[in-house]
């Protein structure tokens, strides 16, 4: 491996991450920005930094049922995400619907819309699985740089 | 031609290009650092400035369908080129003596405003109301920080002028201190030193003054849309302004040296440039949280200003 490509994989170590809601109930939010902001977890350890613009992200947590009324607008902010990106699913609604399954408002699930790379099932899901899931989809990033 | 040589040498690799880059990023990466220690988080490695640049560099450049393409493009590439050439003029005491025949201290004072213009061009040309919002709040800041800003500068050139006239080469502050003691322990330069000390976290842009970027209210604005490489040279260019910034100060109050040659006398630069970006930067946006527009006017318009005129007067009545 040359000089180039040795410093060129340094930058799996710095993901930023960006949060999409997509009509969640606020609990996996929360739990979000416990990983953020409580020293415990401090996800920047990891190189992370959260970021408001999804032009400067490169993983994107998603949380909540895509509901019917934010499911284009969930679309098109996904296509703001430069390439390379990886997708993690937050809590158990995007999976599945989860409490909201079967609802009116709820007639597709995330990965009909958007390629999902790491689910993380909770409800909503702990701080220290939220982690994990971030770890995941670094080593999933790892291979798309 | 060995002016020219000299010129390029300074330029792009001491003290500007190369070694203000690494300097910087290095800066940074400890400010970052320190920040998430002094919140008691692990925070991230002291690299990792240099990790977000190679990252940045090998993405996507999205560019929106709304926005002035070349102005969009240019806008980072001009901010950059300013802060190359301001961090030439930097003396490095003991080792560099600074450009003093490229004008100094006068320069400076034309080249520090770049950064702000090439956030005002970016926020306008990326055609996003976020942006229009940072624009207008960039420019305000402008003029907020950059009256303390030329008081100081003119304090200190009339006192580094001795008994007659002014002395606006930086080259010469730097031996006039060398020879009568630096300005920072100076009790009658103590006011301007404080107004510079205010002056820096509005420059860089930190949390009490960060108002344009402000991440939770204007999602960074001007840089909102910015993604790939172009985000990368405005993190470049805000590296290179921390060296500028840090580098003057420690110009303009103290620029005393130690024995023991060049290599010596660089580390203790980079020593001063980092204890002053702690006392000025990290600390300070640790512990404060962000003042809104009109309460950073009259902040900076209140105290930085008078401290700085209280500074020229005690320098004008002592001469």
């Amino acid at each position: 491996m040359s000089i180039i490509d040795a410093i060129k994989s340094k930058a799996v170590r710095s993901p930023w991450l960006y949060r999409i809601n997509a009509g969640s109930c606020n609990g996996c939010d929360v739990e979000l920005a416990t990983t953020a902001l409580i020293p415990r977890y401090d996800v920047e350890r990891l190189g992370c930094k959260y970021c408001g613009s999804p032009k400067h992200a490169d993983i994107v947590l998603i949380t909540g049922p895509v509901t019917s009324m934010v499911k284009e607008k969930v679309l098109r902010v996904y296509e703001e995400i430069p390439d390379p990106k990886v997708t993690v699913a937050v809590g158990v609604c995007p999976i599945s619907g989860g409490v909201f399954r079967g609802s009116y408002s709820v007639p597709i699930m995330l990965d009909d819309i958007i390629p999902v790379d790491v689910n993380v099932p909770g409800c909503p899901p702990r701080p220290q699985a939220i982690l994990e899931g971030v770890a995941m989809a670094l080593d999933i990033w790892k291979t798309r740089i | 031609m060995l002016d020219m040589l000299s010129h390029s040498f300074h330029l792009l690799i001491f003290p500007g290009g190369l070694f203000a880059l690494l300097l910087g990023l290095l800066l940074k990466g400890f400010d970052r650092k320190i920040c998430a220690r002094l919140q008691r988080r692990v925070g991230p490695p002291i690299l990792q400035p240099f990790y977000d640049i190679i990252k940045l560099s090998q993405k996507e450049t999205i560019i929106p369908d709304t926005a002035n393409k070349a102005m969009f493009k240019f806008a980072p590439v001009f901010g950059f080129m300013g802060m190359m050439v301001a961090a030439m003029l930097i003396p490095v005491p003991g080792v560099w003596n600074g450009a003093s025949g490229l004008g100094d201290m006068l320069m400076l004072l034309y080249l520090l405003p770049i950064p702000a213009i090439a956030f005002m061009l970016a926020g306008s040309a990326s055609s996003s109301p976020y942006g229009a919002i940072g624009t207008s709040r960039e420019m305000v800041l402008m003029f907020a920080y950059e009256i303390p800003l030329l008081v100081v500068l003119l304090t200190v050139a009339l006192k580094a002028g001795g008994a007659d006239g002014s002395e606006f080469s930086l080259a010469q502050v730097v031996a006039f201190q060398h020879e009568n003691g630096s300005f920072g322990f100076n009790l009658s330069m103590l006011p301007a030193f404080i107004a510079f000390l205010c002056f820096i976290p509005g420059t860089m842009g930190v949390v009490p003054f960060d108002l344009p970027e402000a991440e939770p209210e204007l999602l960074e604005g001007p840089l909102l849309e910015y993604s790939g490489p172009l985000l990368a040279m405005f993190n470049l260019m805000s590296a290179l302004k921390l060296v500028v910034v840090m580098g003057l100060g420690v110009a303009l109050f103290f620029p005393g040296t130690i024995p023991g040659g060049a290599v010596a006398n660089l580390a203790w630069f980079i020593f001063k440039c980092f204890m002053l970006m702690l006392v000025s930067v990290t600390i300070v946006r640790t512990a404060t949280g962000r003042l809104r527009t009109d309460q950073t006017f009259k902040f900076y318009l209140k105290y930085p200003s008078v401290l700085a005129y209280v500074s020229l007067g005690l320098t004008l009545l002592f001469k």
